[in-house]
């Protein structure tokens, strides 16, 4: 046991290893010998949609998450790929009528469409087309109500139109652009234009795509590998010519990154260490010396495996992107959980109590999964509107905002597990009692200075970009509430009118002003007495403040009563 | 003297300080809430301009959860702000000495002094409007979306035109009763006022509708009142309409729908004189034009999402003799004579630019005060920072 305690942290780190590895390895292959027909070239081929340029698995996936909620399909009881179920919609457009990709929640919709199975929520084409007239009436019917006044219903039907339509799209291959440019002066192309009518495109890239697929079609493995290693080829002689840049590289990393899934894993790894964490304060009265130790090393060894992976997608994206690390919501999440690892392992660095990993490790996490559910509209790296295309200032602005978000939910977790472990438990004895109310102290002095210069580089942004420093608009308020709830936590405690339990439970609070700001300032454009697809957040939302709030209330139970402060 | 200190001492109070923070706290968030259903204009003036606000019950809890009535007065920004600046001043003459320990939280709170002060001076002195011009055409006026005027416009004389104009705010709050008076060659009532309206075309609007105007384009395309923009829509213009009657001796000569949204005045006969009139946002003018050259607005390939727009314009100032090419595009404004100039959106079909004009003495102050903040903060902060590093390395 004694040997054991010495050397779990390597035995956990080479299991994460060789974890991580085999990860890696699916990334690079995944199981295509299997295959009946080879899909790694025609997966990597770039093609356009949303503006950006982007690889065929890329675009797949996202169709495929946009309609059914997934990035795979289940074919006759398996799971495939997104971009096998694309290119048999492509090439065998009547068996692809058949997959249930249409993802449908509203009871009253299914009914409507008299799809009376309640065991399933994905529906196919043709279970659907023989009601496509009442579709389009009913979202005739509920586009002439704005949005944001719409009820579930009729939100339901209008997006269950949109998505019939974009599935139209695809199959018809007016979405994406696949034809490439070639040449100077050439821009990506439609393969069929909208007027049906029209003459196909003749362009040596058309011919080679149609190639592809009619050769998908007939199922000859060999001649389709050499077909789209043909037209890899030639993409690769042209991308000067065409403007396709490093389109081609690009698109392969990318294609691999999108099976590794970076965040995915380490999203488990930071759970992983946060049950690790768990453990080791489970263990701490009874092997205070040994078991205690190791586990949290083990824990620690766990974030920083995480952390690396954090980075790595974070990096990819960067660099796909050509963009600094935030650009949209999804992005802010995942940024958000990025800060907090380094901030948290440098307190553990100051305090050697555990909790910090622990609540690094449970906002790593957190922040992860939350931008899992952002990632359900499609694309996360889609173009920057132009008043946004700013590099300077989305490096500058927006990256100081968004660290000073992290600090401030850093400080509120701390907090959380201060209260929670000092109430509750004898674990915060002694020293942690007294170091973890100075963590939480010097992670608010951070964040308000970071939400403070974040907030003001923002007003000089919008000062630059249309004249007003300061328009009271409800994003730039949210700003400001992070801002005011430090301060007001900092200057009370200079002025002796809270003291440690009082400055923790604040920080707990300042989770719902962040959140709040983050979030809640987005679900005001859906209306107060309304919400659709936003539901499910609103849900979220309202249960982490009521959560939160709970925690608070917490902290103010008499010290007497504070398992950690009673006498030994 | 004696008597002076304790107030000061008062208002110096960091148990002052907090109270305001809450306060602003609360002030916020209502003002923030308070947009779902007001243009950010309107929340601007009574929240965070004011003295003191009325601020709903109801706006904290969501209708259709639980119907509260009634109000409750707070302080608005305009109090909360010198209270803070007061608070602020009065600490540093309290407690504040000049040494280097001390140097960062001076500096951080002169930025914040700053801030506040600019935030003061944008809310008395900054005008701003919007400069619509269509392609090939100039323009020597700014308009002010946020109000707009009745113009009677007299053409007769070749030299100028003579204009009298009726401000919205008359006709918003005359439901019945005539305005008249002896500059106008007739009296206006007010049939309909809309603050925010849509414009239907002839196929989309209905025979009711078109039968409510008797005369003029308003036979042709109907008013219909919509929703004031609110400030969680992001659209801060609202577009008005009015159906008015005009009265001549008493007769009537017709009812007309005005609206910026249409596009050219229309003519109102009187005896044998014949006047424009035509509901347009206020305009007001300057010695210099600005002429749209060309403007350019592109899209990433295969989407209606902008990739960037610009205005390539010619400014001509003949009193200051100034007459030159300018290109100004998104985040590249043009500065001219205490104006400033950005590109802010377009005209339907892109046929035309429309440019934000900004009027601020006080635009500079954030930039100061962000850059005293900073390095205050830095300094402050840095140095307990490094001492803490410092005590747990040793």
């Amino acid at each position: 046991m004694k040997k054991l305690a010495h050397w779990f942290p390597a035995l956990v780190a080479l299991c994460v290893v060789a974890f991580v590895s085999l990860v890696l390895v699916r990334g690079f292959d995944e199981g295509d010998l299997s295959r009946a027909m080879p899909l790694e070239g025609i997966a990597r081929i770039p093609v356009s949609a949303g503006g950006r340029t982007k690889p065929l698995d890329t675009f797949a996936r996202n169709t495929l998450l946009r309609l059914s909620g997934r990035q795979t399909c289940e074919i006759d009881g398996g799971t495939h790929p997104a971009i096998e179920w694309i290119l048999e919609l492509w090439t065998n457009p009547k068996l692809a009528a058949e997959r249930r990709v249409f993802r449908i929640d509203h009871p009253d919709v299914r009914s409507l469409l008299a799809l009376s199975d309640a065991t399933r929520t994905r529906f196919s084409w043709m279970e659907i087309s023989p009601k496509l007239d009442e579709v389009v009436r009913q979202a005739e019917l509920a586009s002439q109500i704005p949005r944001k006044k719409q009820d579930p219903f009729q939100r339901q039907i209008s997006d269950l139109y949109g998505k019939l339509a974009e599935y139209a799209e695809v199959q018809s291959l007016r979405t994406p652009y696949t034809v490439a440019p070639l040449a100077a002066g050439e821009e990506w192309a439609p393969l069929m234009g909208a007027d049906p009518r029209a003459k196909p495109l003749d362009t040596v890239s058309a011919q080679a795509f149609r190639g592809m697929l009619a050769s998908y079609a007939t199922g000859d493995s060999a001649d389709f590998t050499r077909r789209v290693a043909g037209y890899r080829a030639l993409l690769e002689s042209k991308a000067e010519e065409g403007n396709l840049g490093n389109g081609s590289s690009a698109s392969s990393f990318e294609v691999i990154m999108s099976r590794c899934e970076p965040f995915y894993q380490a999203s488990l790894l930071y759970l992983f260490a946060f049950l690790l964490g768990c453990v080791a304060m489970l263990a701490s009265p009874i092997s205070p010396d040994r078991w205690k130790p190791s586990l949290l090393r083990s824990a620690l060894i766990v974030i920083a495996i995480a952390f690396v992976l954090h980075t790595v997608g974070l990096v990819a994206r960067i660099y796909l992107q050509g963009r600094p690390p935030v650009t949209n919501l999804y992005s802010s999440a995942v940024f958000i959980g990025w800060v907090c690892i380094p901030l948290a392992l440098a307190g553990e660095w100051f305090a050697r109590i555990g909790v910090l990993a622990m609540a690094a490790s449970l906002i790593g996490f957190a922040s992860l999964v939350v931008a899992h559910n952002l990632s359900a509209s499609g694309d996360t790296m889609e173009m920057m509107q132009a008043v946004l295309d700013s590099n300077f200032w989305l490096a500058t602005h927006v990256v100081v905002v968004t660290v000073g978000y992290s600090a401030t939910f850093l400080a509120g977790f701390i907090a959380i597990f201060y209260v929670l472990g000092g109430v509750f438990t004898r674990l915060l004895r002694g020293d942690a009692m007294k170091a973890l109310p100075k963590m939480i102290y010097g992670v608010i002095c951070f964040a308000a200075f970071a939400s403070f210069v974040g907030t003001v580089l923002g007003g000089i942004w919008a000062d630059q970009s249309w004249g007003r420093f300061w328009g009271w608009d409800p994003k730039e308020n949210g700003a400001a509430l992070i801002v005011l709830w430090n301060l007001l936590i900092l200057h009370a405690r200079w002025g002796g009118m809270i003291r440690e339990r009082g400055v923790a439970a604040l920080a707990i609070a300042g989770n719902v002003v962040t959140a709040w700001s983050w979030f809640g300032t987005n679900m005001l454009g859906v209306g107060l007495h309304s919400y659709g697809f936003m539901d499910s957040a609103v849900f979220a939302l309202v249960t982490f403040c009521i959560v939160q709030l709970a925690l608070m209330s917490v902290a103010f139970v008499p010290l007497a009563r504070w398992r950690s402060l009673a006498a030994r | 003297m004696n008597a002076f200190k304790p107030l000061l001492r008062s208002l110096s109070s960091l148990r002052l300080t907090v109270v305001l923070f809450a306060l602003s706290i609360v002030l916020i968030l209502a003002g923030t809430l308070a947009q779902t259903e007001q243009g950010v204009w309107m929340v601007v003036e009574r929240y965070f301009r004011s003295l003191f606000v009325l601020i709903p019950f109801q706006l904290f809890v969501p209708a259709k959860v639980l119907g509260i009535p009634g109000v409750f007065p707070f302080p608005g920004g305009l109090t909360l702000g010198v209270l803070l600046f007061v608070n602020l001043l009065a600490a540093h003459a309290v407690r504040f000495t000049l040494s280097w320990k001390r140097a960062g939280m001076i500096a951080t709170h002169a930025g914040v002094l700053l801030l506040l002060v600019g935030e003061f001076v944008t809310g008395a002195f900054a005008k701003e409007g919007n400069m619509t011009i269509a392609e090939g055409q100039s323009a020597n006026y700014i308009e002010d979306t946020r109000t707009s005027e009745l113009a009677i416009i007299d053409r007769s004389d070749p030299a100028d035109d003579l204009v009298v104009v009726v401000p919205a705010s008359l006709l918003a709050e005359s439901a019945q009763a005539p305005i008249a008076s002896g500059m106008m060659p007739f009296a206006v009532r007010v049939v309909e006022w809309m603050p925010n309206a849509r414009v239907l075309g002839p196929m989309q609007a209905s025979k009711l509708q078109l039968a409510r105007a008797t005369v003029g384009t308003g036979t042709q395309v109907a008013a219909v009142a919509v929703d004031v923009a609110t400030g969680v829509d992001g659209a801060d213009i609202d577009t008005p309409a009015a159906y008015i009657e005009l009265l001549h001796d008493g007769t009537s000569l017709g009812t007309y729908m005005v609206s910026p949204r249409l596009n050219a005045p229309q003519t109102v006969v009187v005896g044998a004189k014949r006047y424009d009139i035509a509901l347009r946002f206020e305009r007001n003018y300057r010695s210099y034009t600005v002429s749209l050259l060309d403007f350019k607005h592109d899209r990433f390939v295969g989407t209606e999402t902008a990739r960037n727009f610009s205005s390539l314009v010619r400014l001509s100032d003949p009193t200051e003799r100034v007459d030159r090419e300018v290109l100004i595009s998104m985040n590249n404004p043009l500065r001219y004579a205490g104006e400033t100039f950005y590109q802010a959106s377009f005209a339907p079909d892109d046929s035309g630019t429309v440019l934000q004009v900004v009027r601020n003495p006080g635009w500079m102050l954030p930039y100061f005060s962000c850059a005293l903040v900073a390095l205050g903060l830095l300094v402050h902060f840095g140095a307990r920072l490094s001492s803490s590093v410092r005590r747990k390395i040793a």
